[in-house]
């Protein structure tokens, strides 16, 4: 597999203005607020900052919250995610096409606009409530929205691609053979899934949920929006932060946290990986 | 204030940064061409431009650009990098006093402006008060009408849900009133006992709005009964009602940006006197309703329209105002409570 140095060398040349650009306008600044949080009011190196996270329990339970909020949403995006992409590799390819359009299409709309969307089908006069009084399944209306509930809905609907479209890719590549001739030894059902399937579907379904975990714990609009300002996530209390405060050395110190966390997660995944690969 | 209803990811506002200075190269004119302002946006900037900019472009040939949103992050990221790309910037009350003690703002010349008669409060050291709004009870028509705070807070005979500001100083004040703290007796707030009495209805809070918009949208659906909301949100929509008995009267305020040109500032003087012709205001009152700081402003307001404005003579006797410079002190300390209080409701 590995391929000649020279030839690998090659390429290097032609990433190197891509490198350079990541390197000045994305990776300096964001390395310029990091070292924010350790500099004092004047401008000496301090862990000040640090020591403020530790003693102010606010900003270790908002992260916990965050982090609690993101794994849900996460599980529940797998709930849904995983039978959704089994579903659509039994269709016909026309039928695929066109699963796989409508599961792409909410991408192409705007955020603020999905998560508005949800109040109209959700909220006390929402279609779905509407509906269910009508039919006289509840005497009040279900409260869907400004809770978690209403949260983890909205993150599972903008996140729900970013899980289905590998684990589908993953799905279409395995062949059909190897349940067959699991098949054609005896086993159930439910035994080719658990052996067969599953397996080979693991790799992917593990990068998905991680990717989906991660960018789960920098959500912003629908927190703020479907939680009723009552579900506070990490970056809602960076904006309080940088905005409002603004106490840029302390959202710098909260953000080194949350990096270090989503880090060690992914090293976690990587050392798991390697592991299973092995 | 409404500062705070357009989010903007920090990305964004940093990204569009550079830009502006790209496209404002920071030679010095000798003649002063458009002078630029920060402001909050929406109706409100709307109003500015109708009420304040225009009559100060026809006079001086100068041109009023204006850009929004404005968070106080924004004024901080200008004046720390050197890269100032406005002369006005605007603030909150409380903000300005934060602002000015982290030295982001310039005294005003108030002899340079030469202002027209103004209610005291609003001519400040650092700032120009241009818009009064109020802050206070609003619900739909037909829901059973609250007379105090008091009855706010009290769900058992006045039943439904509740929507209150996501912003520490426009909620907690309201909930010391309930607890039968006199108006004179407000400052220096206990916001540990206003936290508990919040949270003796937390059943019925159902939204912490953050959105101007969201107050008014949340009544007309029906999503929520009773709201704290924005004087201005309300009192034009034909469904609602606004309450402005104890409501609290804030400022809105244009300040000078520390580093801008000097030339520019010379300019704003002008603009600044414009703001303070109770004619002008009054125009500005037309597209959005809050109010100027003229005394003299009521007599040029539509009879039939004085009820919904913040400084009209029967409301602004019946509330009480902000105190902005307890929360440029308590701020960061009452945020944190706040976020707290959030996490239990």
């Amino acid at each position: 597999m590995a391929k000649p140095i020279a030839e690998r060398r090659q390429g290097v040349g032609f990433i190197t203005p891509l490198l350079v650009l990541m390197l000045a306008a994305f990776n300096l600044p964001i390395l310029y607020m990091l070292t924010l949080g350790f500099w004092s009011k004047e401008g000496g190196f301090t862990f000040e900052h640090y020591a403020q996270l530790l003693d102010t329990p606010i900003y270790l339970r908002v992260l916990a919250n965050t982090m609690r909020v993101s794994l849900v949403a996460t599980l529940v995006n797998v709930a849904i995610g995983y039978p959704l992409a089994y579903w659509m590799r039994g269709l016909s390819p026309r039928a695929q096409f066109i699963a796989v359009s409508l599961v792409i299409v909410p991408f192409w709309i705007s955020i603020l606009v999905r998560t508005y969307a949800w109040i109209v089908v959700l909220g006390n006069n929402g279609m779905v409530n509407r509906l269910l009084l009508w039919s006289g399944m509840v005497d009040t209306p279900v409260s869907f929205l400004y809770n978690e509930l209403g949260v983890m809905i909205g993150m599972a609907n903008v996140l729900l691609p970013f899980l289905v479209l590998p684990l589908f890719a993953a799905m279409l590549r395995i062949d059909d053979r190897l349940m067959q001739a699991a098949a054609s030894m005896g086993a159930p059902n439910h035994t080719i899934f658990l052996k067969v399937f599953l397996p080979l579907t693991l790799p992917a379904l593990a990068a998905g949920t991680l990717l989906v975990f991660i960018l789960c714990l920098g959500f912003y609009v629908t927190p703020a929006i479907l939680g009723g300002g009552k579900v506070t996530m990490i970056s809602n209390l960076l904006d309080i932060l940088i905005n409002q405060i603004p106490r840029w050395e302390q959202a710098s110190a909260v953000s080194t946290l949350l990096l270090i966390v989503t880090l060690a997660i992914f090293a976690g995944y990587r050392a798991l990986d390697r592991k299973v690969g092995t | 204030m409404e500062s705070k209803m357009q989010r903007r990811t920090l990305m964004r506002t940093a990204a569009a940064l550079p830009l502006v200075s790209l496209l404002r190269p920071a030679t010095a004119r000798a003649e002063v061409k458009e002078i630029r302002m920060i402001e909050a946006g929406g109706k409100s900037g709307e109003s500015i431009e109708k009420g304040y900019g225009d009559p100060f472009t026809a006079k001086t040939g100068i041109k009023l650009v204006r850009e929004s949103p404005a968070p106080l992050g924004k004024l901080r990221a200008m004046v720390e990098s050197g890269k100032i790309t406005a002369t006005l910037f605007e603030l909150g009350s409380g903000t300005m006093v934060h602002a000015k003690s982290l030295g982001l703002i310039e005294k005003l010349d108030w002899a340079a402006i030469n202002p027209n008669p103004m209610f005291p409060e609003a001519r400040n050291e650092y700032g120009f008060g241009y818009q009064y709004y109020s802050t206070g009870m609003a619900w739909q028509k037909g829901t059973k009408p609250l007379r105090s705070w008091a009855d706010f807070f009290n769900t058992k005979d006045f039943p439904g849900k509740r929507a209150i500001p996501d912003y520490v100083g426009s909620a907690v004040p309201f909930a010391l009133l309930a607890d039968g703290v006199p108006v004179d007796k407000l400052f220096p707030l206990d916001i540990d006992r206003a936290l508990k009495k919040l949270l003796s209805i937390r059943k019925d809070i159902s939204v912490v709005w953050k959105a101007g918009a969201q107050a008014p949208q949340l009544l007309n659906d029906g999503e929520v009964q009773y709201a704290i909301a924005w004087s201005g949100r309300i009192v034009e929509e034909p469904k609602l009602v606004f309450n402005f008995n104890g409501a609290m009267a804030d400022l809105a305020f244009i300040c000078m940006i520390k580093g801008s040109p000097k030339e520019e500032q010379a300019a704003a003087a002008k603009l600044y006197h414009e703001m303070s012709v109770a004619k002008n205001q009054a125009r500005a009152a037309e597209v959005v309703a809050y109010t100027g700081p003229s005394p003299d402003l009521d007599a040029l307001l539509p009879k039939d329209k004085l009820f919904m404005y913040p400084t009209a003579k029967v409301n602004k006797d019946v509330q009480w105002v902000q105190n902005a410079e307890y929360w440029a002190e308590h701020g960061e300390e009452g945020n944190k409570k706040w976020e707290t209080f959030k996490l239990s409701l």
